[in-house]
Parts: structure tokens; sequence; C-alpha cells
């Protein structure tokens, strides 16, 4: 598929036309990642993402990670056509929700509301507890090796609801990069040595990896 | 076949040649040039030098593309490998991708490889347990597979002479089920760990608890310093090579040791075809090798062949090796090269809350769990099915909170970043039966890109491995609820055999050449300067991790064929 087709087929695709997807990813991969997204989509997503997770007194927010990008990364390479419509859809309501309540875009919104829009996004299915109450196994060799498990992503985990979807990238994006793991996480990469118990003080910062 | 390089028979005639570089090839190596044997290492994958060739080891998080996810591409293009727990972007680069290496399912069968100079050494789970003497008496005892021609106390001084070298931590627990070996001091539990510990042993006398023993360096002796191998430094990032050594690999340790003795020719992009056997001579005299990228055929000779092509592919090799003399594949007198593989069952799995303990926390990165060896059948039968199972957990504190209905804002941020309750993972490592239709064979019509036909697998799980994981569930949880856990789910992965990783057998040791491919010394029966020390040689399964065994009988075998060579016997 040539880029210019591409580019208008994305244009249809972010205007909130329901399309299939399908063919338009599997036939041409490569040319996705630039043609989706725009620099105000990244604006968007940094937004939307920093909402989520503000900078606060200790530690920077998601729009300094550049979660916006990260995001078009991830998105792009990671997710399959029916989970990148989910995620098309979900920008196109946080306009088109910005514009029906507040009459201007979501950029131009205050905290409170951005929010509020962000709420009105996540109704219709309740929200994702984030810390599970049930925790996962993870595979056996990762048991054995010690290491906690994280899950390697697989789609059918990705969450098909829109708010839902936004958030987890933000976590994920956010908690895996430079200021999320260093400034809000403990990280080091080369701990030295293991002790199986030090004192916790509740507030002090959970580990990165 | 031509191209066969028959003027070169001088410049490419070596003591011997070791097929493979991995964990058990290495040991052969190590082993041979530092008897003063001339040695040829033929790896069928590219060089992999230490530290040079790990692209990934110093890097972050956030300097992952992905974050360390695989890329939707890479998932469809990899089926099975991507179902591996180490197959991510940080290490996928020491994997087998599908494409590249076809082979024919007759049933589910998820091989994992590592075609590379250290083979799976590099990315393996560096977990090390001593069979006991229960395990080599399991198949006589309980009628299954054929008696192991050794027992624990052949292998035992073996077991100490490459766990010094390797590098165990261990803490010396005294159990006959698990002996002890040579041990480096061990790691810690933390505290949700001991108080189970506590729990399990008090509620069964006939239960231990003990803290995983790995290859893994907690306190370097002077002959892991002259390894140039430094301490673990607890970073838990293994598969993508260890820039202090601090794990044992083919690559840190065995090759580069056996390449000081000057001894050592290491030939990577060498594809084996066959073993040479010399019908006038009664022996083999070298192996047939394809170059990986011209396809050009050469021969290389020497004295004794070792073949450590890692288990399932040691199998090809000696099946595509006919001969007039060996129509069905070399050693094979008995129609039964290639039977009686075996794994190890991955399936069951729990996971558990647990209360209290917020108090503590733990600081570095454990490249291992807490086990419980075998308690099932271990003096007599007592259960519906064969055999056990060893089971690992470990405890963790989850991260992030909850922070009440809010699911954005400052609020709900700080609950993320501070630790949650305390969890605890659990895993079965089940013995399972070796049988005779468990085999691989080759395919009749399909040929890789090398002209090699590709390996056939018919393997599968039966009844006693339904049975063994539902105990393992069924014991699993009520373990966990006696001591306290909350919330526990049970989980059969119902993955197929293979992602354990710990395929064996099919060239299997044993007393009698009619029901058997080796003697007690690892030598085909039929052809006795051919040695199998790989995975492919095991008779049984156990529930240990399996690579300890290959390295301690690669090396008995190895000073066995260096002294049969002294008197002239091969």
């Amino acid at each position: 598929m040539k880029r210019r087709k591409a580019l208008s087929t994305m244009a249809i695709l972010i205007g909130g036309a329901m399309v299939s997807t399908e063919t338009f990813f599997s036939s041409c991969k490569s040319d996705v990642k630039e043609a989706v997204f725009t620099k105000e989509d990244i604006s968007l997503l940094d937004e939307i993402g920093e909402t989520i997770i503000p900078a606060t007194a200790s530690s920077p927010g998601a729009k300094a990670a550049k979660i916006g990008e990260f995001m078009k990364v991830y998105v792009t390479d990671c997710y399959d056509a029916a989970s990148q419509q989910t995620f098309f859809e979900a920008i196109t309501r946080v306009k088109n929700l910005s514009e029906k309540k507040y009459g201007i875009g979501f950029l131009n919104l205050t905290i409170a509301e951005r929010r509020d829009v962000l709420n009105e996004l996540g109704k219709g299915k309740p929200a994702t507890v984030v810390n599970k109450v049930k925790p996962v196994a993870g595979s056996g060799d990762a048991i054995q090796t010690g290491k906690e498990p994280q899950a390697k992503s697989k789609l059918k985990d990705v969450p098909n609801h829109y708010f839902s979807m936004l958030k987890e990238l933000t976590l994920l994006g956010y908690f895996t990069s430079e200021p999320g793991a260093t400034k809000a996480l403990r990280y080091t990469q080369t701990p030295g040595y293991y002790k199986g118990d030090v004192p916790y003080v509740k507030g002090d910062k959970a580990w990165a990896t | 076949m031509g191209n066969i390089n028959s003027k070169g028979i001088n410049q490419n005639t070596y003591d011997a040649i070791v097929i493979g570089s991995g964990i058990s090839g290495g040991w052969a190596a190590k082993e041979l040039c530092e008897k003063g044997l001339k040695t040829l290492v033929l790896e069928r994958g590219r060089n992999v030098k230490h530290l040079v060739d790990y692209p990934t080891m110093a890097k972050d998080p956030w300097d992952f593309p992905h974050r360390n996810d695989l890329t939707l591409k890479m998932k469809e293009d990899n089926p099975i490998v991507s179902k591996c727990y180490a197959f991510r972007e940080d290490a996928m680069h020491f994997f087998v991708k599908d494409k590249e290496h076809p082979y024919v399912q007759q049933k589910p069968f998820d091989w994992i490889r590592g075609y590379q100079v250290g083979g799976k050494s590099l990315i393996w789970a560096r977990q090390t347990q001593r069979w006991s003497k229960y395990d080599f008496e399991g198949p006589a005892r309980d009628g299954f597979a054929v008696d192991w021609p050794i027992r624990y106390e052949d292998i035992a001084p073996w077991y100490s002479h490459v766990e010094k070298f390797v590098g165990i931590s261990g803490n010396k627990d005294g159990l006959d089920t698990l002996p002890d070996g040579e041990f480096l001091p061990p790691w810690e539990m933390n505290q949700a760990e001991k108080m189970l510990q506590k729990r399990i042993m008090g509620n069964y006398k006939d239960r231990n608890v003990i803290i995983g023993r790995c290859a893994h360096l907690t306190q370097p002796k002077e002959i892991h310093l002259q390894q140039n191998r430094g301490k673990c430094e607890a970073r838990n990032l293994c598969q993508r090579g260890c820039p202090f050594g601090g794990y044992f690999s083919s690559n840190s340790s065995t090759l580069p040791w056996a390449a000081k003795t000057g001894n050592l020719t290491v030939q990577p992009d060498s594809v084996v075809h066959s073993i040479i056997y010399d019908g006038k001579k009664n022996k083999a005299t070298g192996v047939r090798v394809i170059d990986a990228h011209s396809k050009k055929i050469t021969e290389y000779f020497a004295k004794i062949v070792f073949v450590n092509a890692a288990a399932l592919n040691t199998n090809l090799i000696l099946l595509n090796s006919v001969s007039t003399r060996f129509p069905n594949g070399l050693g094979n007198d008995n129609g039964l090269l290639g039977k009686y593989v075996a794994f190890q069952n991955y399936r069951g799995t729990l996971s558990a809350n647990i209360d209290g303990f917020l108090d503590s926390y733990y600081y570095g990165r454990r490249p291992c769990a807490v086990m419980m060896p075998n308690f099932r059948n271990v003096h007599k039968q007592e259960t519906d099915f064969l055999r056990g199972y060893m089971v690992f957990f470990s405890a963790y504190r989850s991260r992030g909170h909850f922070a009440g209905a809010e699911q954005m804002g400052e609020a709900f941020k700080e609950a993320q970043t501070q630790p949650g309750n305390w969890h605890v993972s659990m895993m079965m490592q089940g013995e399972t039966i070796p049988k005779e239709t468990n085999q691989v064979s080759l395919s009749k019509d399909q040929k890789d890109q090398w002209g090699m036909p590709l390996l056939s697998i018919s393997v599968d799980y039966d009844d006693n491995d339904e049975k063994s994981l539902k105990d393992f569930l069924t014991q699993g949880a009520e373990m966990l609820e006696k001591s306290g856990c909350k919330n526990i789910n049970t989980n059969d992965s119902k993955q197929a055999p293979g992602l354990d990783i710990h395929e064996v057998g099919g060239v299997r040791m044993g007393k009698d050449p009619k029901t058997s491919l080796l003697n007690k010394w690892n030598q085909l029966h039929a052809c006795p300067n051919v040695f199998i020390t790989d995975g492919a040689c095991m008779t049984s399964t156990g529930t240990q991790n399996p690579s300890i065994t290959f390295m301690a009988l690669t090396a008995r075998a190895a000073n066995y064929a260096v002294e049969e060579l002294k008197k002239g016997n091969l």
C-alpha cells in the first residue's frame, strides 16, 4: 500500500469511522507508524497520560516520560488491528467528549475538566482495578528463577475498554521510563547483593524491577 | 554428496571432536583440552564471545523500545519460541526463531533452542540440584524404562568436580532426597518465605523447604577468579549474558578455560551432517560438516567424538549417521534410537495472597526460588501415579495498592509507587515416565536448507502426568491453605511438552545393549569411541533441573575416554 493511501485510510479511521483495519494493518504494517500518529495526537496522549499520572512534589509525571511517544511505538508495534482500533476510538472519544461537554479541545481543559472527561470515557464498563487482588502465577521457569510475575503481556490481556486501555498504557510506559523507574520508584540495575529482609516504612517506594 | 575434502585429512585431524558448545559440550572441551587432547568444538550457530557479544547486558528498561515486550510481528512470526518466558526483547537474539529451523510436530511440542557458541548455557534457568540415590534407583524399583547402569556413588565425585568449577550456591541441608554439594553461600529467604517454610515443615513431617541451589557466584573462590568471573550482583538479568560472569555459561567459563590450554579450536557456523563410521576399523573416524553459509561439506577426523548437540539434535545427528554397518543410525542395532524421550511436567502453578509482613521488604533480585525436594513415592510407592515432583515457590510484594475508586491523579499515582501486599507463586517440576511411544525420528520427505532431514517429534503427556499434576495442585493448595494463605488459585497451563526445555533421552544409558544405546561410560555400545553425554543419554528424568547432571556425566566420560585412549582401547 502506498503511503498516501495509508494516510487517507488512517484519516478516516481517526475520524471515528468504523472501518475494518484488518486488511490495512496486515498488508502494510511498516507504513503505520508514520501514518497514524500526528503531532497533535502525541500531545493529546501526553496530556491524557499526565492526567492519569500527574507530576507531583516527589516525581515527574507521564508527560515527562514522553508517554505519547511511548504509546505511539507500543500501539503500532505490539497491538493487533482490533486493539489498535479500540485505541484510536478512545482518542476520538476523548476529543468528542471534550467538545460535547465543554465546547473546547482536551488540551484547553482544566485538570478537573480533564478528569471529568476521562471519567466519562470510563463509564459503561467498570474500571479495572489496577492492583488485581488475584495475583498472576507467571510461567514455571519464571518462578523457578525468582522472577516476580511481571506477566509477559499477551494480546488477550489488552483491555478492550477505552479508559482502561489508556490507563494501562500510561502505567506501563511511565513505570518503565527513566523518570518513572528512578524517581517515582526505586531502581538499580546492579543491586550488588540480595537481602531477604529490609525494614519497610509506609510510604517507601517500591522497586521498579 | 560432493565436495568432500579428502586431501585435508591431516589438517582436519584432531585428537577429539566435540559436537556442540553448550553446557555439556563446553565441559567435554574443558576436560579433554586439559588432558592434552587437541580438540575441535563444532558449533552450528554463530560465535558469541563472552561480554563482547552481549549487546543488551547493560541496558535499562527504558532502553527497550517496547519495554521488553515482544512486537506483534515477532509473536506472529514465532508462535513457538515466543511462549518461552525468557524470549523477550532483551534476549531474543539468543533463541532460534521458528522459521529459521523448522521441525515436524506429530504432536504439539514446543522445541526451544539456542544455536550459538554457548548454546542454551547463555539463557538457561541456572538451577542446579544433584540427583539422589532414589532417582537413579527409580526405574528399576518401579519397573519403567531400564535400570540406570550407574548409581549415585558413581557420579557423586563428578558432581563435586563440576560444582567446584561452576560455582554453586546452596545451603547444606543434609537431605538424602537432595544431596548437598560443594556449595558457595546460599541465597536468603524473605520473611514471607520463612513463614511458609516453618508452617509447611511443621504441618508435614515428610516435606522439606529449602533455598534454591543455583550456578551463581555468591562468593567467588580462587578457581572462579582464575576464570575472570566475579560475584553475582543480584541483577537477575542473566539471559542477556552477565557482565560480571556471575552465572555459569560455556562462554564465561569452560570454553575460555579450554582455550587457555592451547589445545582448543572452536569452529562456529558448522552444521554437523553425520558421524563418519569406518566399517573396517569398526569405529567412528570423524564427522561430516556443512558450512552454515557456503553449504560446503568438509570432513574432520579424530580418535574420539563427543556428541553434545542438545538432546534432540543429538538424536537427529545419530539417526542421520547411516552406513552399511548401521543402516538405521549410528549404534542403533536394537532400533531404540530416538525412543524413550522424556521431559518434565511444568503444567501446574498456584498463586495466593499472604497477609502481614508489611514492615518487611527485600533488596536486590535473587536468581532462584525456594524449593521442596520431591516428597512423593520416595521410599515406596504411595500414590496412584509413579514418581513425583519438585516444588518451587517465591513470595514477593506486588507493586501498587488499592487507592479507592480513583483511577487517576495524585493519590492514585502515589498508591502505584508503593509496594502492596505479599503474594506467593508456586510451580511443579514433575518427573515424566520415558515411553517407547514418546520418540523422535527423521522426516522422510522434508529437509532444511542444509539438506538435513527435519526432526519429527512425537511426544505427549499421559495419564501418569495428569495424576501427578492433579496431586500437585491439591497438595499445593492444601499446603498454602494450612499456612494461612488466602485467595488460592490453581492453574493448569496445559502447555505442550518442550516448553519446560528439559527434554531428554532417545539415546539412553543402560546395562544391556539389547535395551539401551549407551553403556555406563556414555559410550555407544556398538561404537565405543563415540560418547553421548548431553540430555540424550538420560535413562529417566528425575525431578531435578537436569544440567548439572549432564555436566557431571560429561566430565566423568571425558576423563574415562582419555584413560582409555592412553591404554590404546579406543
